[in-house]
């Protein structure tokens, strides 16, 4: 029961994080109603007994990655004379939904059609850090070792443009 | 869910939020005795009840009472109040946080269930520590840029990017440390300490992993943002940094946010590497099979503790001048009549043990008290080697500081990671 409670609190803040990211115009304001969106599909991932990615999402996404943005906020100084002024806001946002509106009835389609399933789909121990490790290595080792390089140049690209400056 | 899940889990919420707090107060009082120490003068020792210094501990509620009755000011400069009052909270819940998985005893195993002892049973173990450690960032940001103030950025800028650049060499000193012992749980991280190596040395992550120890020491040392790495708040500088602009509680809640970052960043220290609740030689088992001449040996040792401690306030809470009517005199034979009363319950406690309660669930509650005295013992002697340090060695410069993060502490980590797992897969 509680567990129903939990996702909908969860889904409506996360929706609210990201409609603030989108409506709020300070940068700071938008990137922190981000973060609340990141923190609550943590929880949602939580719900769905993925353990492991429930921690990689609070580390990498609202940790890292948003700490690093914040920063980055924080070292520009932005406040709010310094932002462009966009007056064809709403009309982007107006087609936006236009375009969007397809793709979110698909989404409605198919979650109408998913089985309404009471009984735990999962077994005991899915999602915990053993197990998916021991899928990801075994099962999947090549394109895991493929996409670690695909981060190794991203990394060494970053080093190289940052070290042209000096 | 039975009465007794119920006692369980409040008790253990208790320890996870209360104690931390508490040690907020032994720590400050440990930091201004300790400094005093090391400077050769006697550190906070006036302020009293009736007479009763304690030791200097009435310092810090004469502190307390001071910054909870100090105006609360926010400057009029600052646009953005929500975020400012938000940053210190985001400080202080963040380190309390922390420590809700840390292990304070083996697990419990009470009236026919078996009870994790961490506030929050749960085996992503450190993965947890790692996720909240990267919401405190979050607090010294919006701290330093909500303050609107050149030197609160400065500050929070100096801060956020050390914590950033720290938390790599530490995140790789602990995939090494996990290669080890094969468990992100901190439950079974200690409960793989119990063991020993080639039957007499116990396996501690110190003896396992010398060179990730002193890593992971440094960086949780940058981490917490003390000396000789708290540029963030580098008076001679910028004055205080983030918090510069802070006052009363909400500058109380930066305060003790970092005393109780200090205090669980040590007891993860203890729980990674100094085997956690962990008896040397003496592991879970041995402690439930010998509990009855363990409980003996205590009544023994008690007394003994007790005659030295008390040795140790004569000697020390006395005046160093004759007075008239000297209130130390006074003062020092209460605090031993209440230490040998202390003594005499515990020695009742340990006999009502023996001879009515021993074997079975009282048994294990024992050992469970026993380590958890042990754990507490370890983390307070950590935190002494935080002040220690504090007080001995200066400050880095901001560039020597991101030096020895980046091209020592990076590179030895990774040498510590290619070690390890050489010595893993040649002999495991």
């Amino acid at each position: 029961m509680i567990d129903t409670y939990l996702f909908f609190g969860l889904a409506l803040l996360s929706v609210l994080g990201a409609l603030g990211l989108i409506l709020f115009r300070h940068p700071m304001n938008g990137a922190m109603s981000f973060v609340v969106t990141l923190i609550s599909l943590a929880g949602l991932y939580a719900l769905l007994s993925a353990k492991l990615i429930f921690a990689i999402q609070l580390i990498v996404y609202a940790g890292a990655i948003m700490s690093l943005i914040l920063f980055i906020i924080m070292f520009l100084n932005i406040q709010e004379e310094d932002l462009p002024v966009d007056t064809a806001r709403w009309f982007y946002l107006a087609g936006g939904i236009v375009l969007l509106a397809p793709v979110a009835g698909l989404l409605l389609k198919i979650v109408e059609s998913l089985p309404g399933e009471a009984e735990p789909l999962t077994e005991a121990g899915f999602g915990g850090v053993k197990q998916v490790g021991l899928v990801l290595f075994q099962q999947w080792l090549l394109p895991f070792e493929i996409v670690s390089i695909l981060l190794l140049v991203a990394l060494v690209g970053a080093v190289v443009l940052a070290g042209k400056r000096g | 869910m039975s009465a007794l899940d119920i006692i369980m889990i409040l008790l253990r919420i208790a320890f996870g939020v209360l104690v931390p707090l508490s040690f907020v107060a032994v720590l400050v009082w440990m930091e201004r005795r300790g400094a005093a120490y090391f400077q050769d003068r006697s550190g906070p020792n006036r302020c009293n009840i009736m007479g009763f210094r304690a030791g200097g501990l009435v310092q810090n509620l004469a502190d307390a009472i001071k910054l909870v009755f100090k105006e609360d000011v926010v400057p009029g400069h600052i646009r953005h109040k929500f975020y400012f009052i938000l940053a210190p909270m985001l400080v202080f819940i963040t380190a309390l946080l922390c420590f809700a998985v840390i292990p304070f005893a083996d697990v419990l195993l009470v009236g026919g269930s078996s009870y994790i002892m961490q506030a929050i049973p749960t085996d992503i173990g450190i993965l947890w520590f790692l996720a909240i450690v990267g919401f405190g960032v979050y607090g010294i940001i919006l701290a330093g840029w909500s303050s609107h103030n050149k030197y609160g950025v400065l500050g929070g800028l100096r801060a956020a990017a050390q914590v950033i650049s720290y938390e790599i060499p530490m995140g790789l000193a602990l995939v090494s440390l996990l290669a080890v012992y094969g468990t992100v749980n901190l439950t079974e991280m200690a409960q793989y300490q119990g063991q020993l190596l080639f039957g007499f040395i116990p396996m501690w992550g110190v003896v396992l992993q010398p060179l990730g120890v002193i890593i992971f020491i440094v960086a949780a040392f940058a981490e917490t943002n003390r000396t000789p790495f708290d540029l963030a708040e580098g008076e001679s500088e910028i004055v205080a940094g983030f918090h510069v602009e802070y006052s009363s509680m909400k500058f109380a809640l930066f305060f003790m946010g970092e005393y109780v970052a200090m205090f669980v960043s040590s007891a993860l220290i203890v729980t990674l590497y100094f085997g956690s609740y962990q008896i040397p030689w003496l592991a879970t088992d041995t402690l439930l099979a010998y509990a009855r001449p363990v409980t003996v040996l205590l009544m023994i040792g008690l007394p003994v503790i007790g005659y030295f401690f008390g040795q140790w306030i004569k000697k020390n809470n006395s005046s160093h001048y004759r007075r008239e009517h000297d209130p130390r005199i006074r003062e020092t034979k209460v605090y031993i009549a209440l230490l040998w009363s202390l003594v005499v319950l515990l020695e009742v406690i340990c006999l009502g043990y023996l001879l009515f309660a021993a074997g079975g669930g009282a048994d294990r509650i024992l050992v469970a008290l026993l380590q958890i005295g042990t754990f507490l013992l370890k983390t307070f002697l950590m935190c002494f080697v935080y002040v220690w340090v504090r007080w001995t060695l200066p400050r880095f410069r901001y560039d020597q500081l991101q030096k020895i993060g980046w091209e020592k502490l990076l590179p030895l980590s990774l040498l510590n990671i290619f070690i390890t797992s050489a010595v893993i897969v040649a002999f495991g």
